[in-house]
């Protein structure tokens, strides 16, 4: 059973999908722990935390080493056994700056700090442990996973299995490697949340992953198979494709009575309710031109060098690295920035790698980029509005309801990355 | 290295690729015009696409001499600009007219424009031939203003469209040898703009060209509908044959011509949909006026004068985006 090859967008635009071709079949590579792990203390949207530890002192594998005080706090844990080295600033590969991070050398043989004991019948013990578990939307947004599972008023919630991007298929290879474990993870949530309707909204085919289908029958989970799309992706867009209903700007689907969850967050809730293990390592699709798409199980906090070490690529012949999808995360060219604990991707690009939009042209208003929008905003007068600092225009556009799903930029005639002038319109209007 | 915002892949389109794809559409009736007319209208596409690129090229060598970043580094725009001046222009033309009007559009229009503006605001082909013919229609100096300038050729002005006896002498003007007016006016016509000689062809090569470049088909859905009930509510009033009224208003070269390859140009026109609906509506509107006054090129002036009001109508009804939309509970 074959994939399409392209996903098909508004305005009858394709997306070129056979980088994922096939890869849902390569089994995970665990990788080794790293012999320096970089945890950053901002790994999640929110409160910044604090270090727990100091130079110096031993921390063993899952233990917090950053935390802060608030309801959008999430903590940091260390993924593996040895000493604080250094608390020090490091470039933040999706933050684009400086943040503080705890770095962690190797040492000694692994020691797991555990979770403590969870009530798995009781609904606040069960989002504690998410929370002390430092659980993070997995899909790339980081979005505190306890604060989506205290919304009130659940009736839906969907598992958003569809990923979407065209270099990840870790989703799908978690589907198929753990299929179980899975299902235990979106019964906790659900069980969290009081939720009445679950729906699991995938790409894969009918009878791809029989294990998977049966499980969630057994459990009423209604698997729903979305259109193949990239956009459809975004929570928003998939909340309309799955049940017809817009979630209100400036809110989110918790407002509706609807909670997204990503299948690798499920996945993680599960590890922490029954392995009692916080969330210090991931599945991550990784792609060089040389091997195409791996699918590796690693540690939070390793840096770009070990993990091409550890799969034996030379990291010389790479000139950036993209950090999680290729339509939405920033590339990296410094070999020792580590990976997050919600990266879901690693693209190694050479320098032969087009760079696509390094002779942006005139704009030639073909409409393509408003022809392609999924939420129906005009990317094109936005760009206008934002170079002449037009604050009434970009309110007037709406700039604030962009997704950054950067489809605009991907269907430009003139390379332009209509991405920059679209962060720069929202803040300039939120200003 | 430094760290570089998203995307990192293209779906892998370009400006040239565009121009390319609108050039290859205009082989067609290219092809179709020399085949009903003959070497005439040959010499007429190759002086047109002749002077463009041998004026573009001179820039273009000018720039690259003062170490200046070429405004065209390929030639396709230019290219495709001067075959829709070649294909815009009518059979009666002088040679000479046709090498004006294509000049007059790369150096003012074309280089000119985006030299001076940010962005291109008049279509370089339809402002080139309106003011050069308009210009030479009201030099009244000339020997044959009117028959010069062509726009208000006196052919036409004879034409009496607002009654069904006058209409009828239309007959007289398009059939063909061999076919009706009618028939002429859908399938080949040797009267009126080199790109129109048959109708049926720009409309079948204009629809797979509007599919394949993801043209602003709002425009031309518009323009040609409106053209359609206009010319048929015409027909009804002054009674007469209703079909050869909206043939005669659609077909005329420079209606399905221009509403494919002129109306749709990206620059010059609007970028929403209302936008878009709104400008082909008025550009028909503009347009049917014009036709029946006798003014048969009069399209190029409306689309002219249209253009200029393109932000205007950007301004008009945005779409609702996500989120803003009744919401079904």
């Amino acid at each position: 059973m074959s994939y399409p090859k392209y996903f098909m967008e508004k305005g009858g635009f394709k997306m070129d999908i056979s980088m994922k071709h096939g890869a849902e079949k390569n089994p995970f590579i665990t990788l080794n722990p790293p012999e320096r792990a970089v945890i950053f203390m901002q790994q999640h949207i929110g409160v910044c935390n604090g270090p727990l530890v100091k130079k110096g002192e031993r921390v063993l594998t899952g233990q917090k080493v950053g935390d802060a005080v608030g309801k959008m706090r999430v903590p940091v844990h260390s993924s593996v056994t040895g000493i604080v080295e250094d608390i020090r600033e490091v470039y933040h590969p999706v933050l684009n700056r400086l943040e503080t991070a705890v770095l962690v050398r190797m040492e000694g043989s692994e020691e797991m700090k555990p979770l403590p004991s969870t009530n798995l019948d009781s609904r606040k013990e069960i989002v504690d442990m998410v929370r002390e578990a430092g659980i993070v939307g997995m899909g790339g947004a980081a979005f505190p996973t306890h604060v989506k599972l205290t919304s009130k008023g659940v009736h839906t919630f969907i598992v958003n299995a569809k990923e979407s991007d065209p270099n990840l298929v870790c989703d799908v290879r978690l589907m198929i490697e753990k299929p179980e474990d899975i299902v235990k993870g979106i019964m906790l949530m659900v069980k969290a949340l009081n939720a009445r309707r679950i729906i699991f909204a995938t790409r894969t085919r009918e009878g791809e992953i029989p294990e998977l289908e049966e499980i969630m029958l057994e459990h009423g989970i209604e698997i729903v198979r979305v259109t193949p799309s990239y956009s459809v992706g975004s929570e928003k867009l998939l909340v309309k494709e799955l049940l017809g209903v817009e979630v209100p700007t400036g809110k989110f689907p918790p407002d509706i009575g609807v909670v997204v969850n990503n299948v690798s967050t499920a996945y993680a809730v599960y590890r922490a309710a029954y392995l009692k293990e916080p969330l210090i390592s991931r599945g991550l699709s990784f792609y060089s031109d040389t091997t195409g798409i791996d699918n590796l199980w690693f540690r939070a906090g390793t840096t770009l060098r070990e993990l091409m070490e550890g799969l034996e690529h030379e990291t010389r012949r790479y000139d950036r690295f993209v950090m999680g999808s290729l339509m939405m995360g920033w590339s990296v060219g410094l070999p020792h920035t580590p990976l997050l604990k919600y990266s879901a991707g690693l693209t190694a690009l050479t320098p032969e790698f087009p760079k696509p939009y390094d002779e942006q042209l005139k704009c030639i208003r073909c409409g393509y980029c408003d022809s392609v929008c999924p939420v129906d905003i005009y990317p094109s007068l936005i760009m206008k509005a934002e170079k002449e600092d037009d604050i009434d225009a970009l309110k007037r556009l709406h700039v604030e309801d962009c997704i950054l799903c950067n489809l605009c930029s991907y269907v430009c005639p003139s390379r332009i990355r209509l991405t920059k002038h679209l962060w720069d319109g929202k803040d300039k209007s939120r200003a | 290295m430094k760290s570089e915002m998203p995307p990192h892949i293209h779906i892998g389109t370009s400006k040239d690729k565009f121009m390319l794809k609108t050039f290859t559409a205009m082989l067609v009736p290219a092809f179709i015009a020399v085949l009903a007319i003959g070497e005439v209208a040959f010499y007429h596409l190759m002086i047109a696409v002749g002077t463009a690129l041998g004026i573009h090229y001179l820039i273009f060598l000018m720039q690259r001499l003062k170490n200046k970043k070429p405004t065209y580094p390929t030639p396709y725009s230019p290219l495709v600009a001067a075959m829709i001046v070649g294909l815009s222009m009518p059979v009666l033309a002088p040679y000479w007219l046709t090498a004006s009007v294509s000049a007059l559009m790369i150096l003012v229009f074309k280089y000119g424009q985006g030299y001076f503006f940010t962005r291109k605001y008049v279509n370089p082909a339809a402002a080139a031939k309106a003011l050069l013919l308009v210009g030479l229609s009201i030099m009244i100096f000339l020997s044959e203003p009117l028959r010069t300038g062509l726009i208000f050729h006196p052919h036409h002005l004879r034409l009496d469209l607002l009654s069904a006896e006058g209409f009828s002498s239309v007959d007289r003007f398009y059939s063909t040898d061999s076919l009706t007016a009618f028939r002429s006016l859908i399938l080949w016509k040797t009267h009126g703009w080199l790109g129109g000689v048959s109708g049926l062809a720009v409309l079948v090569v204009g629809t797979l060209l509007t599919l394949w470049a993801k043209l602003k088909w709002r425009i031309i859905v518009s323009l040609l509908l409106t053209m359609a009930i206009l010319a048929a509510a015409t027909g009804f009033i002054t009674g007469g044959y209703v079909l050869l009224r909206i043939a005669f208003h659609v077909f005329t070269g420079s209606v399905i011509f221009l509403a494919f390859f002129m109306a749709t140009e990206p620059q010059t026109t609007p970028m929403t949909y209302t936008g878009q609906y709104l400008f082909g509506f008025s550009l028909a509107l503009l347009t049917f006026g014009l036709q029946l006054f006798n003014v048969l090129g009069g399209s190029i002036i409306a689309l002219v004068i249209l253009n200029i009001f393109t932000d205007k109508f950007d301004k008009i009804v945005l779409r609702k985006p996500y989120g803003h939309r009744e919401v079904k509970t």
